[in-house]
């Protein structure tokens, strides 16, 4: 450096000051505004590992309006939605123990199956394949979100292709959501839950959300089908019942479609099951 | 206060009605903001206390309570700070000066309508960037008219030579409208697809209440330090150094180590993070070097106010460093932990600088003491174990919720504690706003009883003022 | 003790020399971390790949942990071909159409444990009356899987024959090739007496 910087004269003019300014927040700028919005922002749907099942698909309708009243709630002020996977590890299953079960079973009394490294599973799978076994390698993610079952793996773009405002949230005052559809995946739950989180959840530090629910006396004396079944303790009194406002539905049905539970191509995993996981989660 | 320092009459002329302006709307905004988080943070006493009506919502509370201290306190003092320090670094007037009143109302106005948005639920759902295109629409007004405001009184210095305060002024004054506008268009205007919103909010947030208010704050704190030590800045090619390396890496850190996003984005972070540690080792040591051979007591007058600020400001960088540290980020990002380093940097290190200045320039904009001078030694006290009750326990809260598993039952308590922070904090910005509220009042009232005697007997006044 | 203002403005320019120098511990701070930061930089970050995210640091790290080894890929492959050519009339999940196509899902001819029969109805096409899990079927299928090759016709055999609850062992593309060799030319097999005619 010129003795000239040493002694902090290069910006002794205004102008050298919003070079210099100019220059760095320019820098960021472009890397931190202008690369995402080029490199996420022209993201498109790309299809689920091994599948030709496309995703993410567009949340229907009541759970995109579901998204506005999540926003104006300001649940992400204590919920997150982005699952952390400390690591990836590999199992070692075995399929079959084929025409020599006995040179297997030896075989299996010496390795170690479970949390390998890819090259690691990938020696013993190819051993008990040569000793006449068949074994399938699993990824398996790992890390403290995993281990809580909050989710699968990892969060990563695709699962908000579809979302404005994007909700990522930054505090944990209460359970990460990325999943919570395939969590907790009943209506009636999520209400009552919303109405009185203690009801279901006996340890829940969250607020309720009463102002989402309308107590009232059945309408001509006929009991609402979608009044809330409630434990004796948080139940209304005598003859009026809880019945979710059009708000209350819509933000269920928008935690309802919160999945982020299939592998792509940035989040591999093995599925437990062959069959697409978006249909076990509308079965439970 | 100080009374070595030399004011010129023309510019304490000018700069005293904008500045009353600016700081009387920014001291009730603090009130208002610090009274909204704490009522918010109830919710962790009594969960059902606020559940009847959709205004009261805890997410909604918390959001117009930061929104009311960033954009209704600090910024609006930082520009009132920042002209007058520029003002008096030009040796002369303020140019222009009404254009800043004009701006302060405007501003003031902005951020009104902006809470009144939070409220009835029309923010935006961006952290930090909650206002929506009416709020911040004004607020961009407003900054540009006291901008031109602001350079055209730099423009019309006498001494031409920069001084360290004039980089950071400087750079923060250019700083501002370029993030805004960029987190506007891109977050609210014509809205970018997916995930990359949420990296422009970080890098908006961080711009703002990283770099942004360290720009200011430290400008302020290296104009005033050198003037109470009575000693020059010592080391000023290392502030310089200090300054380019801070606007260097400062503006990279702030995306999560978890976020979902390719892994470039938290790994640029966190280079940028180990950086950070050049600056602010700059910082402390141009800080302690300066200080530590005062031979002024500062016995809880603005001088203390800046020294507590800056000590605050070395803490809060070094509370971000580690955030941006992939193992110990991912352990801490999502926990009270970062929200604590957030609240030093605002309540602890940008609050107490502003104040400071405050009640240092004040007396001699207006040209009336502070009619309670107490309240400035109890206010720093205050403030000091305010945060102290609200950061510490929010920081140990975080590291032990992410270590106890996510038992949100058992983190509870943290919270509660931190309440009893933000009350002393609410206490002491009351007797920030009563002073300057019975400030404001006493030069109405001297304005008012010198225009009465105009009336009543012009010859006699026009004679004592001549 | 003077506060003036002008008292902190920098030693004049013309005297090179007389200011305070930059420390020499900041220079050294600065390269060792721009070191450090720059070798983190390349190991974690992918150099700006958008496929790659936390945990995976590049993209062949990635791509060696796609689950695309043993029985799961075959299974994979085989989902792949199903979803694209059988589901239309069986079903996503194998549960079949009322009045046109039986289901796969626990049907006896499926889980049979051998599996020529299987291999040969996608291949020749099934024509006639089928009773299915005690429900009587007229069927006229068309060889939908004759234009498969052998490893595609195996893995969608084995993806049905292991999937919805179906119990059957793998088929292998050595078996598809066996039976393929057998039936060249051979009509499209008459309803349930042509099944229980294949020899297995």
């Amino acid at each position: 450096m010129s003795p000239g910087i040493e002694r902090g004269e290069i910006v002794n003019t205004g102008c050298r000051i919003f070079l210099v300014s100019f220059v760095a927040l320019g820098l960021s700028w472009g890397a931190f505004v202008i690369a995402p919005a080029i490199q996420l922002g022209t993201q498109k749907q790309t299809s689920v590992l091994n599948s030709s099942e496309i995703y993410p698909e567009q949340r229907p309708g009541d759970a995109t309006m579901g998204l506005q009243v999540y926003r104006r709630a300001g649940c992400a002020a204590c919920h997150t939605m982005q699952l952390q996977q400390d690591g990836v590890q590999c199992d070692v299953v075995i399929t079959g123990m084929g025409k020599t079960p006995g040179a297997v079973s030896n075989l299996l009394s010496s390795l170690s199956l479970k949390s390998l490294d890819k090259d690691d599973a990938q020696s013993a799978s190819d051993q008990i394949t040569a000793a006449g076994g068949k074994t399938e390698i699993h990824i398996v993610p790992t890390g403290g979100d995993v281990a809580r079952g909050w989710g699968s793996r990892h969060s990563v773009s695709e699962d908000f292709l579809w979302d404005y405002p994007v909700q990522l949230g930054s505090v944990r005052m209460g359970p990460d959501l990325a999943d919570v559809g395939s969590r907790l995946g009943s209506f009636s739950w999520q209400l009552e839950h919303l109405y009185a989180p203690q009801a279901v959840t006996k340890n829940s530090t969250m607020p309720p959300f009463r102002y989402l629910f309308v107590v009232q006396k059945p309408v001509n004396g006929v009991p609402s089908p979608d009044a809330l079944q409630l434990p004796a303790q948080f139940a209304p009194p005598a003859g009026y019942e809880v019945v979710p406002t059009m708000a209350a539905k819509k933000l269920a049905a928008y935690l309802l479609s919160l999945h982020a539970n299939v592998p792509l191509h940035d989040a591999p995993f093995t599925m437990a099951s062959a069959a697409p996981a978006k249909s076990q989660a509308k079965k439970q | 206060m100080n009374e070595n320092v030399k004011i010129d009459p023309a510019t304490s002329a000018t700069c005293r009605v904008p500045l009353l302006a600016l700081f009387g709307g920014a001291a009730l905004w603090l009130v208002v903001g610090l009274a909204l988080l704490l009522l918010a943070s109830l919710n962790f006493h009594m969960p059902g206390i606020f559940s009847d009506r959709g205004w009261t919502t805890y997410g909604r509370m918390l959001a117009a309570g930061n929104d009311a201290i960033l954009y209704g306190f600090a910024i609006p003092a930082a520009l009132g700070v920042m002209l007058w320090i520029l003002a008096n670094l030009s040796e002369s007037e303020l140019v222009l000066p009404l254009v800043p009143v004009l701006a302060a109302n405007i501003w003031h106005f902005g951020v009104l309508v902006g809470m009144a948005e939070i409220f009835t639920g029309n923010s935006t759902g961006f952290q930090w960037l909650e206002f929506q295109r009416g709020g911040s629409v004004l607020l961009f007004a407003a900054y540009m008219l006291i901008g031109i405001s602001a350079m055209a009184t730099f423009g019309a210095r006498r001494e031409r030579t920069l001084q360290p305060a004039h980089w950071f002024l400087l750079a923060a004054l250019f700083w501002f409208p370029w993030i805004y506008t960029s987190a506007n268009i891109f977050l609210v205007a014509w809205p970018v697809r997916g995930v990359a919103q949420a990296v422009i909010d970080w890098w908006f947030s961080n711009n703002l209440i990283f770099v942004w208010l360290t720009l200011v704050g430290l400008g302020t704190a290296f104009y005033y330090l050198p003037k109470f030590a009575g000693r020059p800045l010592q080391n000023q090619p290392l502030a310089f150094f200090g300054f380019v390396t801070f606007i260097l890496f400062a503006t990279w850190c702030g995306i999560p180590q978890g976020a979902p996003v390719p892994a470039w984005f938290p790994a640029a972070s966190t280079t940028a993070s180990i950086l950070l540690i050049v600056p602010i080792l700059s910082f402390l040591a141009v800080f302690v070097k300066t200080v530590a051979k005062a031979n002024t007591q500062c016995k809880g007058g603005p001088f203390c106010y800046m020294k507590f600020g800056t000590t605050a400001f070395i803490i809060s960088g070094l509370m971000l460093i580690p955030l941006g540290c992939p193992r110990f980020g991912v352990l801490a990002q999502y926990t009270e932990y970062a929200q604590a380093q957030t609240y030093l940097q605002i309540l602890g290190f940008f609050s107490i600088v502003i104040c400071g200045a405050v009640y240092e320039l004040m007396p001699d904009a207006v040209g009336i003491q502070w009619p309670f001078r107490g309240f400035i030694r109890v206010q720093h006290w205050l403030f000091m174990l305010g945060l102290a009750v609200l950061v510490i326990p929010l920081a140990i809260g975080g590291i032990e919720q992410e270590m106890n598993n996510y038992d949100f039952k058992s983190g509870v308590v943290f919270m509660q504690i931190s309440s009893a922070g933000l009350a002393l904090l609410l206490l002491g910005s009351l007797l920030f706003a009563a002073n300057i509220f019975v400030l404001t009042m006493k030069w109405k009232l001297g304005l008012a009883k010198s225009f009465l005697g105009v009336i009543k007997c012009p010859l006699e006044s026009s004679e004592v003022k001549s | 003790m003077s506060n003036d203002l002008k008292d902190h403005t920098p030693a004049p320019s013309g005297s090179p020399g007389s200011g305070p120098a930059l420390p020499v511990w900041v220079f050294s701070l600065t390269l060792v971390l721009l070191f450090l930061g720059g070798v983190y930089f390349d190991e974690s970050s992918g150099w700006f790949n958008a496929q790659v995210y936390k945990p995976y640091t590049d993209a062949n790290q990635l791509e060696a942990y796609q689950p695309v080894s043993g029985a799961a890929a075959i299974r994979a492959q085989g989902k792949l071909r199903y979803d694209m050519i059988c589901a239309a009339c069986h079903g996503p999940n194998g549960e079949g159409k009322p009045g046109q196509a039986p289901p796969l899902a626990g049907s006896e001819w499926v889980n049979d444990s051998a599996h020529t029969r299987l291999i040969e109805i996608p291949q020749l096409g099934l024509n006639g009356q089928v009773t299915v899990e005690g429900q009587s079927w007229s069927l006229s299928m068309a060889p939908m899987g004759a234009g498969l090759s052998d490893s595609d016709l195996a893995a969608v055999l084995t993806y049905v024959r292991s999937s919805w609850g179906n119990k059957g062992d793998d088929v292998s593309s050595d078996d598809v090739k066996t039976v393929r060799g057998g039936i060249a030319g051979h009509p499209a097999i008459p309803g349930e007496t042509g099944l229980k005619a294949i020899k297995e």
